[in-house]
């Protein structure tokens, strides 16, 4: 699903530049469960969000089920993440002026989808996260597990074939945090391809495989059995 | 330590250039538009404010009712006023009565001629009441002898340059007058005049003098001291009731005296009818007083609104601060510096901004206004105005800044205090009311242009371009105008000459005319032009039925009467063919015999022409050829060579007057004269609509920006699930459109409400259509799009990962 060769990702401020990805090799198979792994600031979040199609990189290969996507401009990508990609994040980021409802609703709105048909595929959606009765209630009201709930939601109610979680625990007590991994499994087995990033070992244990990384290079790859 | 507040302050202002910038701007604007506004209204309130003892001052003006024209106030009262105040109410010091000389008479000093236009004849008390400052001579005694003139510095030197002229001798319309001192133009003193001399050269005779109904004098009293001027009006006007009344109800027309304050004289007149005081008008006062302070605040919470935008992107610098210890005291002390830093530059720089324009002001006012910069008080309150202005504006921003809790704002948490669902309704509100002005604006600007142009391209009825228009002067003149007018038509270039007394923008007389019908004679009140032969001719009036006045009919001139449309209804001859034939009487102008009647008839109708100013309806008139009334001179020139039909003018005009010199206009000049109030209004509108387009785009702008940095990370998590450009242009538009749309709903009926108002004055006018409403909606949508749509594109190209990065 996921091939990328050579991937190069320099940073430049005015006063320095940072070279977050050297020359990276990934490769990602359909319906597997990968978390990577490394020390803060050793390029995680930039792979993941070249991953997402959020940012270009600045030399090498990416084949999105085998298209090079890496030369794509704003509109392309754009188009490509709203149908296939799904993001969850440390911070659940979801938008306070908008209830969980639509906030769940908000990618089918990009998509162009009808009014009647989202509002079944949200209910769906939230039902299945166990969150229906907190469909009215505004993020600031829910608790954290609850609100990383709804991001996973939102990351899964256009059906994605791939989902990209930067440390979806990072911010959640263990039992909470295991909650999310569970629906993460969960999403694994229905057929989703799912990476993610995290620094906890116990959270990793769910993946099938473990990629390591150091100063923007994989440096291993764990196989799970 | 404060030294290091603004050092702190000044870094600030430079880091932050382009906010600095605006914020400045802003300020700045609206600080010069008050600077102006103060100056001008400071200025209207100095009138008359020299003179001493003036709170014992009072003029009297009368309240007058008649049938027909409803009650309003005059300046003109009759002369019984003073002798009455005088010798009956012991409360009164003294009275004092003037005429004003309304026509320009020619002065002939040291060999120079000019036809100078604006006098009194006045009682010698005058200087009494009104202690000028004598330049040359002393106004003790100046105005005791008939032959006596005291005249202004301005006029002196039109003849004596800077020589002192007491003593000299000025001839006026060739009687002679000794000048007796020279006192200086006051532009503070509500009676603009260049010379006055004594009331008794007027020749008034001495009944009439007595008179309770001839109005033609101005009143004024001086009360003792510790008199009530209330309770004095109050006894007058119950004099007058029991004395005057009846007198006066035979003519259908009744009045009663009122006193006025020397200093209400220039701000509360403004609807008085024959008064020659220089005069302001105190709604505008006000009205512009209000304008200042609202675009004050708007300026202030303008500067509110970028800086606490701006203060989400210091809310690290504030957890900073605070972190190693700073106090919320210190915070707010830190901030405001910055603020009173930046007013203290806008002060700076509207003050140079106001040294700019203020003789532009000046020109357009009419007025002599300064800034006197270095006056140490007023340096002391602009020092102060930066201050509170600074303090004003920067206290909200600095308290939310200061307000900050450090933990949260490190820890990347939202730092604005956003809680769904709830509206800032201040903000807001604000801004409506901004753009609600800026509509309101735009809309009176269309209207009124729109209103410009009516009058300017309406068909008058007549052609009034190309056309010399004067007064004959001297007796040779006058008494041989045949012959005058002969020789003007001597010239290739002159078409047709015209002689008379009622030419269109100029004075036209009322009078009344007399339909006998059946037995009874009724009379009707018309406008007369006493015309001769070539007066349609000359001015292109059309003639509708029957004919022009014509010279080989030689009743015409003795019997004809030519009427217009408006006429023909009024005095109800049904069609025009009809009224062609009627029988009309009128009262001849002269002393002996009394009652001598001009018995004619209708021989022609002329379709209506706007004679006066398109602010009166067109009234019935009656054209006549009367000679005795013969005054003024139109002459219709052709296009070609005007120099030297010019040049033949004045010849012919030396030929019959040589002691007289020739003053001459045109007639089209006359009637753009009429219009100039509303070219003033049309000017001044454009100014205030584009201030106030601009201060309510600095307020949408701050709001804007304010919206963008808010919604940073909503932004960004809407394009990481898909949102595009459009997408998030679209959602940070749509809130200010609403914003604009409820101001357009605000504005209209306003503006609509007080157009028709100002279209009432116009008996011809335009209807205000919708698309007036729909144009200045669409304007301000428009405008508040583009400033809305920086801010928008701007955020929404922005890579969203980068707001939504955790450190
Ligand atoms: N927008 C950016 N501008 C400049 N440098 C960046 C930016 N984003 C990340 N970096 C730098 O790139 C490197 C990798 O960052 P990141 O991918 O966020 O690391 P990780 O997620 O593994 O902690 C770091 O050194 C970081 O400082
Ligand atoms: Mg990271």
């Amino acid at each position: 699903m996921i091939k990328i060769t050579n991937l190069v990702k320099v940073y430049r401020t005015e006063e320095m530049q940072t070279t977050a990805l050297n020359q990276l090799n990934l490769e990602v198979k359909e319906g597997e469960f990968v978390a990577v792994m490394g020390p803060s600031g050793c390029g995680k979040s930039t792979l993941l969000n070249i991953l997402g199609l959020l940012d270009d990189p600045d030399s090498g290969s990416f084949l999105f089920n085998g298209i090079e996507v890496a030369n794509f401009n704003e509109r392309q990508r754009s188009s490509l993440r709203k149908q296939h990609i799904g993001f969850v994040f440390q911070s659940f980021n979801l938008i306070d002026e908008l209830s969980v409802f639509e906030n769940v609703e908000l990618p089918l709105i990009y998509l162009g989808v009808k009014e009647s048909e989202r509002r079944k595929r949200v209910e769906e959606v939230l039902d299945k996260m166990q969150i229906m009765h907190r469909q009215k209630h505004f993020p600031q009201q829910l608790s954290g597990g609850q609100q990383q709930r709804v991001a996973v939601a939102r990351a899964v109610v256009n059906k994605p074939h791939l989902i990209l979680a930067d440390e979806p625990t990072g911010n959640l007590d263990s039992s909470n945090g295991n909650e999310v991994m569970e629906l993460l499994t969960d999403l694994n087995e229905q057929g989703t391809t799912i990476v993610m990033v995290t620094h906890s070992e116990h959270d990793a244990r769910y993946s099938h495989r473990i990629v390591r990384m150091l100063d923007g290079q994989t440096v291993l790859t764990d196989i799970m059995v | 330590m404060l030294k290091n507040y603004f050092k702190s302050a000044y870094r600030s202002l430079l880091k932050q250039k382009s906010f600095s910038f605006l914020n400045i701007a802003g300020l700045t604007f609206g600080l010069t538009a008050c600077l102006l506004i103060a100056l001008f209204v400071w200025d209207e309130q100095q009138y008359d404010k020299f003179i001493p003892e003036g709170e014992q001052v009072y003029r009297v003006y009368i309240e007058r009712t008649t049938v027909s024209e409803g009650t309003e106030n005059m300046a003109f009262t009759p002369p019984m006023f003073a002798t009455t105040l005088e010798q009956e109410f012991p409360e009164v010091e003294e009275a004092l009565r003037f005429f004003n000389i309304q026509w320009k008479v020619l002065f002939e000093a040291n060999g120079k001629q000019i036809y100078e236009g604006s006098g009194i004849a006045a009682e010698s008390g005058f200087f009494e009441f009104f202690p000028l400052h004598f330049v040359f001579g002393s106004p003790k005694n100046a105005l005791a002898d008939p032959t006596s003139i005291v005249i202004s510095t301005s006029l002196a030197e039109r003849y004596f340059g800077t020589e002192n002229p007491v003593g000299k001798e000025i001839l006026i319309d060739n009687d002679p007058f000794q000048v007796k001192g020279v006192y200086q133009n006051n532009p503070k003193f509500h009676l603009a005049v260049d010379y006055i001399i004594p009331l008794q050269t007027m020749g008034f005779p001495e009944e009439r003098m007595q008179s309770w109904t001839w109005q033609n004098l101005f009143t004024y009293v001086k009360v003792k001291k510790g008199v009530n001027g209330e309770n004095l009006e109050a006894k007058f006007q119950k004099l007058v009731e029991q004395d005057v009344h009846p007198i006066l109800k035979e003519g259908g027309m009744t009045y009663l005296p009122q006193f006025q304050p020397l200093e209400n004289i220039h701000l509360y007149s403004a609807d008085f009818k024959y008064d020659m005081a220089v005069r302001g008008n105190i709604t505008y006062v006000k009205g512009l007083s209000l304008i200042a302070l609202f675009i004050l605040v708007i300026a202030c919470f303008n500067f509110v609104n970028l800086a606490t935008a701006k203060s989400l992107k210091r809310a690290k610098e504030v957890g900073v601060r605070k972190s190693i210890g700073a106090s919320r005291n210190q915070l707010i002390l830190q901030f405001l510096s910055e603020s009173i830093l930046l007013a203290f530059i806008s002060v700076l720089i509207s003050v140079l901004l106001t040294l700019l324009l203020l003789p532009w002001l000046n020109d357009f006012t009419g007025k002599q206004m300064a800034l006197p910069v270095l006056n140490p008080l007023v340096l002391l309150l602009l020092v102060s105005l930066s201050i509170i202005v600074g303090v004003i504006a920067g206290l909200y921003p600095a308290m939310v800044l200061s307000g900050f809790q450090p933990v949260k704002v490190l820890k990347g948490g939202s730092a604005g205090n956003v809680q769904p669902g709830k509206i800032p309704w201040l903000r807001h509100g604000l801004v409506v009311l901004q753009f609600a002005v800026s509509v309101l604006l735009i809309i009176s600007a269309i209207v009124v242009y729109q209103q410009v142009e009516f009058l300017n391209n309406k068909d008058l009825g007549f052609e009034k371009e190309q056309i010399m228009f004067f007064p004959m002067r001297g007796e040779n003149m006058v008494g041989n105008y045949e012959a005058f007018k002969n020789q003007l038509l001597q010239s290739p270039g002159v078409s047709s000459v015209s002689i008379g007394y009622g030419f269109p923008g100029d004075m036209v007389a009322g009078d009344g005319i007399i339909v006998p019908r059946g037995g009874e004679h009724k009379r009707y009140s018309v406008t007369q032009l006493m015309v001769d032969h070539d007066y349609i001719k000359t001015l292109g009036v059309e003639v509708i039925a029957g004919r022009d006045f014509s010279k080989e009919i030689t009743t015409d001139a003795t019997e004809g009467f030519i009427i217009n449309e408006t006429a023909v209804k009024e005095l109800g001859f049904g069609t025009p063919e009809e009224a062609l034939g009627q029988p009309l009487h009128w009262e001849v102008w002269v002393d002996e015999p009394a009652d001598s009647l001009k018995k004619g008839q209708v021989i022609g109708v002329v379709k209506d022409f706007h004679y006066k100013s398109l602010y009166d309806e067109v009234e019935p008139t009656v054209l006549q050829i009367f000679p005795p009334a013969f005054w003024k001179v139109a002459v219709k020139m052709k296009t070609a060579d005007i120099a030297a039909t010019l040049e033949h003018v004045k010849t012919t005009w030396n030929s019959f007057s040589p002691e007289y010199p020739l003053e001459y206009g045109f007639l089209d000049d006359s009637f753009e004269q009429m219009y100039k109030a509303e070219d003033k209004l049309r000017a001044l509108l454009w100014i205030f609509t584009g201030m106030a387009i601009f201060v309510g785009c600095l307020g949408l702008f701050g709001l804007a920006a304010y919206a963008a940095e808010r919604r940073k990370k909503e932004i960004g998590i809407r394009k990481v699930l898909g949102a595009s450009v459009q997408n998030i242009v679209v959602l940070l538009s749509q809130d200010f459109v609403k914003l604009v749309l409820i101001s357009l709903l605000i504005a209209s009926p306003i503006a609509w409400y007080l157009m028709q108002g100002w279209l009432q004055d116009f008996a011809y006018r335009i209807d205000i259509g919708w698309w007036v409403f729909g144009l200045a909606g669409f304007a301000a949508v428009a405008i508040a799009l583009l400033t809305v749509g920086f801010h928008a594109i701007k955020a929404a190209l922005k890579n969203p990962v980068k707001n939504l990065r955790i450190e």
